[in-house]
């Protein structure tokens, strides 16, 4: 029976509106957190991979109070066993620092198998996963399109596609597959109500990372208007050369 | 377009975690489900099996009902399914109004422990599809003149007459159906193939026309014993219904303006006319803000009431005023809508036209807008106006 950590981020809604005030984005400002998509496919994958060969799921999270919300989200889908890392003094942990705490958490849990998003929607990085088998001494696959239950997974290459097969311990993380994380439905919600979420905190070693501030993306340069038949084939080379969209 | 919901006051900051959570899990089917095919599914004239099966999975249906496999949410989570099932359509809220609050109410409040054991589990898993008969050719506003008649044969009940606008009723398994036995009405249960029941789908319908509207037909209907609702005599039996379902009104009627006011907003700031956006012209802004706030109005009087209904200090009259005052609003906001979409108002490419259409319906239905004027009038007055001796 296998025993899987699925790692959950919490991030700003994708479309949400991003502010940054003093060198900084404005938490309070943004209406609405989701758990980050790539985390839904690697969870999706958990789900699809317990029912299949039989085990369990621990759903992780690493994040403030508001970080329950993707915990109870999980529990909604049947997932009992919730952990949220955090300590009231951090701020602004470093990716060693992150996966330090997740490490700690996955080790705690007994898990065989850690599924997370290849990235996170918000900071891109893209360390969380590779950086937990180097603390574990797992084995790493990226950017998993596609598993099943017995320990095999697809991830597409520069030139088609790998099939690999893994035994445990191990990470994987996944990119876009074919399977959307499943709605929960009412009685699910109901369950998650009474869900409980054990909450750790954890020595992590200081940061060798120094935040210096945020910034917002710079404007897009205005647009370019062309008017009349005279200047179709101008916009034709530009549409092909340049926007690389014809 | 990410669908944005206007919700000045914040309002849904006052809902539980689980209203919340059931909130995304509907808007998020309807984003995903309804969407894409509410047009083709109106054009067609017909109610998507799937969405039937969806809405069973997703367990709303019978929403605030508890026990038999129901749902024992709260009534404002259950006006939080409504207006985010009709900002899909209404003709989708309609299904489930009437699935919860038509049929699987009176036999979870009125029927017999063998009813509720028999019907519920079906119902809540949309396994089994109900409607409700009350409303009759001749007998609208009116409905204790009905003609509908029940007779106690011995062993069996002899159904006659008939019932008319009745939704879900071509696709149902089982119709509680009012009608007169000895003079007093009373619920019975009809199922599909039961003798001389039938359900022709009326056809030609400009508005609700992605749900099924039916005639139903009782001629020497023969039913066991055992399918009256024991636990309720007279009016007070479809009117406990209709209270249940005009309160999912109140909340439904919100999710088609509010998805007819994000139309209006975006197609205005995107809209150039004489070199500028028309959101920045005052008529335009005038227009916008008067949505906002009658939107703004309708949500307070819906989450009021919704408390109310969770705390029982509710009267009927509450429900009235809430069902007519969000149609009458949510079908002048589709109208402002189509007017800022100019000619583009009327394609099939915006919700709007469908959503004005399907209002005038549900302006109607379950009590028309002048019917709970009389309700208040009552109720101010003491002096009831509905008929009088000429």
């Amino acid at each position: 029976m296998v025993e899987i950590a699925v790692l959950l981020k919490q991030v700003p809604d994708t479309n949400a509106k991003i502010v940054v005030v003093n060198g900084r984005v404005d938490e309070s400002a943004i209406a609405s957190w989701v758990t980050s998509p790539y985390d839904e496919y690697a969870f999706e994958a958990a789900l699809q991979h317990t029912e299949a060969a039989g085990g369990s799921i621990t759903a992780i999270t690493l994040g403030p109070a508001r970080a329950d919300k993707v915990l109870k989200d999980a529990a909604a889908l049947g997932v009992t066993k919730l952990v949220r890392i955090w300590q009231d003094d951090w701020q602004d942990l470093d990716s060693n620092q992150v996966q330090s705490a997740l490490a700690n958490a996955v080790t705690a849990a007994g898990a065989d198998l850690v599924y997370c998003g290849k990235q996170s929607a918000d900071r891109n990085q893209g360390s969380t996963g590779p950086g937990i088998a180097e603390i574990l001494g797992a084995a790493c696959i990226t950017e998993v399109s596609e598993s099943d239950s017995a320990g095999s997974y697809l991830r597409p290459t520069a030139s088609g596609s790998e099939r690999v097969t893994v035994s445990s311990p191990a990470v994987v993380t996944f990119t876009k597959t074919q399977n959307e994380l499943r709605r929960p439905n009412v009685r699910g919600i109901m369950m998650a109500k009474r869900a409980q979420i054990e909450v750790v905190g954890g020595d992590v070693s200081a940061s060798q990372v120094n935040f210096n501030g945020h910034s917002s993306p710079a404007q897009k340069p205005p647009g370019k208007t062309y008017e009349g038949s005279d200047s179709v084939p101008e916009v034709v080379g530009l549409l092909r050369d340049e926007a690389k969209v014809l | 377009m990410v669908y944005e919901a206007l919700d000045f006051y914040d309002l849904d900051s006052q809902l539980t975690d689980e209203e919340i959570m059931v909130r995304d899990m509907v808007r998020g089917w309807v984003d995903a489900e309804v969407l894409p095919k509410i047009e083709k599914a109106c054009s067609e004239g017909v109610f998507p099996d799937e969405w039937r099966v969806a809405l069973g999975e997703m367990g709303v249906l019978g929403a605030p009902l508890e026990g038999y496999g129901c749902p024992g949410l709260s009534y404002v989570a259950y006006g939080v399914i409504c207006r985010e099932l009709e900002r899909g359509d209404s003709g989708l809220r309609s299904f489930a109004s009437v699935q919860g609050s038509l049929a699987m109410y009176p036999i979870w409040d009125f029927g017999s422990e063998e009813q509720k054991q028999k019907y519920l589990p079906g119902m809540a898993s949309g396994d089994l599809i109900g409607c409700f008969g009350l409303t009759e050719p001749d007998y609208g506003s009116n409905p204790g003149d009905m003609i509908t008649k029940a007779e106690d044969k011995g062993d069996h009940f002899l159904l006659n007459g008939a019932k008319m606008w009745i939704t879900n009723g071509t696709i149902s398994d089982l119709a509680v159906v009012w009608a007169k036995l000895d003079g007093v009405i009373r619920g019975f249960i009809v199922e599909t193939g039961d003798e001389g029941y039938s359900a022709p789908e009326m056809t030609g319908k400009y508005s609700l026309k992605a749900s099924v509207t039916s005639e139903l037909v009782f001629q020497d209907c023969k039913i066991p014993k055992d399918r009256i609702l024991p636990g309720v005599k007279g009016l007070k039996g479809p009117f406990s219904c209709l209270n249940n379902a005009r309160f999912g009104i109140s909340w439904g009627a919100l999710g088609a303006a509010q998805a007819c006011f994000s139309s209006a907003k975006e197609y205005s700031l995107s809209r150039i006319q004489f070199d500028h956006p028309i959101a920045s012209y005052q008529l335009v802004q005038n227009k916008l803000a008067w949505m906002l706030r009658e939107i703004t109005k309708g949500q307070l009087l819906a989450f009021e009431l919704g408390r109310k209904k969770d705390n029982g200090s509710w009267i009927p009259e509450h429900i009235s005023l809430a069902k007519m005052n969000n149609v009458d609003i949510a079908l002048e906001i589709a109208r402002e809508a189509r007017d800022i979409h100019g000619a583009n108002g009327i394609l099939d490419e915006y919700c709007i036209m469908r959503h004005m259409a399907n209002l005038e319906s549900v302006k109607t239905y379950e009590g028309t807008h002048d019917i709970h004027n009389l309700i208040l009038g009552r109720h101010i007055t003491g002096i009831q106006s509905f008929t009088r001796s000429l």
